[in-house]
């Protein structure tokens, strides 16, 4: 993992600079043989629990396999950008840049050990997150996105850091180990009330930045102003990295004082299920559908962190990847339609089936998995979920969860209902959408992985 | 000459906590009541300093450089977020003429 | 100890109080004798007695905000050498690590001081730094008026200057 984050941060610069060779039809290959190598280097790690950097980060089988799915997202997003940029000045190698950058921020989010590489790593992420929100200069939608997304993150941060500071005065040091050395003895001497409230603002931040519910409101506006490409990324490698970095806060220092913080969490994991839920029935939008989708994900992904049992951190895993998959595929589908048919409403993919097929089968794919539906991995992803909230017990979360998912069935399966059952409103968008190859292996890798996951599941749950 | 932590420390610790946390809580208001988007970013900017202020005190107080290698870290990631910050307030300013946030609600849910 | 502490910031509280004091009491003397006849030249700022040409409040040549974006970055990037000097020339490492630690601590900083020198280079090579000016193109408009008459007319009106 030490040198997967050196690599990716030499092979950003690296990236900066073949920007300024004549030919850009190398880059994209070029960058995704960076970020294989970065896989490779990252998998090595497999095994191995080691801490580097002098006890600031650590690797264990976990983190290598969140660094994965972190990397291999990255890399099933990346070719989608091939005909992304139609304007030959676009800064593509700056934006391939930026996002190897992004990578290293969170793989520094998924292997901290220390409060100050969590806080860089989310960092990196978010300003790179900023920049490409607002990437799209001349739409204003896209400013408005980026100007949202800054001035939330940035808000978020330094409630985040005021948190840390809190905390840093309670116990005295930033490392996990240290602060959990510091739980455990107060549960005897009494705790400072610095740490309380250091813990609840630090969850609110970090909240925040996933946009959990009562922190979502800036969520549906981001995903829908930012180039689609980017609300794939956002959507699946930030929600990824932060849940994998909450998960660690809480599982390695504060399980001591489990009691205080799981009521909070139970109750925000509850809103954010009926808020996103509830409200994405009522979206026109396809892409705000996935925004709004993506906040009640991060409700079921709560559940998880809430039950915080011996297989949650598995649950987790499982759950993001499987979610990742499914999301990549709709952000795809959505900016092959959105190019073709000129528009991200429900109705632009009217009679995708006819003209499509293979489109129409990768996306229902995705929205089975996203719905739950068995025999894809999202079944099985939301399956270990509520199993880790029966053994803990909590009941009420579960039936919020299961009413929630037979909701989310009606709004996934309107695009469904109008690629299959709806003929186009008229003939000038009945052409058939040439897809290209790299889409069409994008989408063949996704729909392949997410079935794969929801028919054999104990493929990847015996590793851990 | 006196070393600077025990300069830090002739004032007791709970001052130092009152200070940032006024500062900090100004910075929240102003995030929240004030339309023009430079002064919520300069109030985030207030929060960001209380939160260095309190670290540097914590750290003098408790003779552990952490905390003011934390602050050196606020420092750099805070310039790194003025730059991206103001580079999207003058790319809407140049589009728009505004930085008026309430003109920003074409999104709306 | 304690009330000598006091006292030192007593000082500095009695210099900002006197601060104001001095201050406000000269506006209002000012603001008591002086008379109050205001008009519109008096109003108008002062540029060194020239008649006052625009707003100052005018807009700014976009390249001033990279530059000074670029600034900041590198200026505070520095801020990572201060600490980086504190440990540098600590003589008990040094002795520990057999001479090794300067050494160490010298290339590190180098290695640092290059990835911001790679990324000015960046900078440098994008032309961002290049303060552009407006390009003066000599004008193709002809005169009707030939350049003789011009001529002729200086020539008359030499012998007067």
């Amino acid at each position: 993992m030490f040198y997967s984050v050196v690599l990716l941060s030499i092979f950003g610069i690296l990236n900066l600079f073949l920007g300024f060779l004549k030919s850009r039809a190398w880059l994209l290959p070029v960058t995704l043989l960076f970020l294989a190598t970065a896989l490779v280097v990252t998998l090595t790690d497999w095994n191995k629990s080691l801490f580097f950097w002098n006890y600031m980060m650590s690797t264990d089988n976990v983190s290598v396999a969140f660094a994965t799915i972190i990397i291999v997202s990255a890399m099933l997003i990346l070719p989608l950008s091939r005909f992304y940029f139609p304007n030959a000045a676009a800064p593509v190698p700056e934006y391939y840049a930026i996002l190897l950058f992004s990578v290293v921020g969170a793989i520094l989010m998924v292997t901290y050990e220390n409060i100050i590489m969590l806080f860089l790593g989310l960092e990196t992420l978010s300003i790179a997150m900023y920049i490409l929100a607002g990437s799209d200069k001349r739409n204003p939608r896209s400013h408005e996105a980026a100007l949202k997304y800054f001035l939330m993150g940035a808000f978020a941060t330094g409630i985040l850091l005021f948190g840390v500071a809190m905390l840093y005065g309670a116990t005295g040091t930033f490392n996990l180990s240290g602060l959990a050395q510091y739980v455990r003895t107060t549960l005897v001497n009494g705790a400072s009330p610095m740490l309380y409230l250091g813990l609840t603002l630090v969850l609110i931040g970090i909240l925040f930045k996933l946009s959990v519910a009562p922190f979502h409101f800036w969520t549906p506006d981001v995903y829908d102003g930012t180039p689609t490409l980017f609300t794939a990324f956002m959507a699946t490698v930030v929600k990824t990295a932060g849940f994998a970095a909450l998960y660690k806060i809480l599982s390695v220092s504060f399980t001591g004082i489990y009691s205080v913080w799981w009521i909070t969490l139970a109750a925000t994991s509850v809103l954010t299920l009926l808020i996103g839920n509830i409200t994405a029935v009522y979206q026109q939008s396809f892409k705000r559908m996935l925004a709004y989708s993506s906040i009640s994900h991060a409700g079921y992904l709560l559940i998880a962190v809430t039950a915080m049992g011996q297989t949650s951190q598995s649950s987790i895993l499982f759950y993001s990847l499987a979610y990742t998959l499914a999301t990549i595929t709709s952000f795809a589908v959505l900016i092959l339609v959105n190019e073709n048919r000129a528009g991200e409403s429900f109705s632009a993919f009217n009679g995708l089936a006819r003209h499509n097929p293979f489109l129409a089968f990768a996306l229902t794919v995705a929205m089975c998995s996203l719905a739950g539906i068995p025999l894809t991995g999202g079944f099985f992803g939301k399956f270990y979920i509520f199993i880790n909230a029966l053994e803990k017990g909590l009941l009420f979360l579960l039936v919020v969860a299961v009413l929630m998912s037979a909701v989310g069935i009606y709004y996934y399966f309107r695009v469904v209902i109008a690629m299959y059952m709806r003929g186009s409103d008229d003939n000038a968008v009945a052409d058939r959408i040439i897809v290209p190859k790299s889409y069409a292996a994008v989408l063949a890798i996704t729909t392949f992985l997410t079935i794969l996951l929801g028919v054999a599941p104990d493929l990847l749950v015996r590793y851990f | 000459m006196e070393e600077i932590p025990g300069v830090i420390r002739t004032i007791p610790l709970n001052y130092y906590i009152f200070l940032s946390t006024a500062l900090f809580v100004i910075g929240i208001v102003g995030v929240m009541v004030r339309r023009n988007a430079l002064i919520i970013f300069m109030s985030i900017e207030l929060m960001l300093n209380a939160v260095n202020l309190l670290l540097t005190a914590f750290s003098s107080y408790r003779s552990d450089p952490a905390g003011q290698v934390f602050v050196f870290f606020i420092m750099a990631v805070a310039a790194a977020e003025v730059t991206v910050g103001l580079a999207i307030i003058v790319m809407i300013y140049r589009n728009t003429r505004s930085v008026d946030v309430g003109i920003l609600n074409r999104l709306k849910w | 100890m304690q009330s000598g502490e006091l006292s030192a910031f007593g000082t500095i509280l009695l210099f900002i109080i006197g601060g104001i004091l001095f201050f406000g009491v000269a506006m209002l003397t000012a603001r008591l004798l002086r008379p109050h006849r205001p008009n519109a030249e008096k109003l108008s700022s002062y540029e060194c007695g020239e008649e006052v040409a625009g707003s100052a409040w005018g807009p700014f040549n976009v390249r001033y905000y990279i530059v000074a974006l670029v600034f900041i970055l590198f200026d505070v990037e520095l801020a990572f050498l201060f600490p980086w000097a504190v440990v540098f020339g600590d003589h008990k490492l040094d002795v520990a690590s057999g001479g090794l630690w300067s050494w160490y601590a010298l290339a590190e900083m180098f290695i640092f001081v290059a990835i911001l020198a790679l990324g000015l280079s960046y900078a440098w090579v994008k032309g961002h730094l290049d303060w552009v000016r407006p390009q003066t193109r000599p004008s193709d408009w002809q005169s009707k008026v030939p350049a003789q008459l011009y001529d002729r007319v200086n020539e008359k009106y030499k012998s007067s200057r």
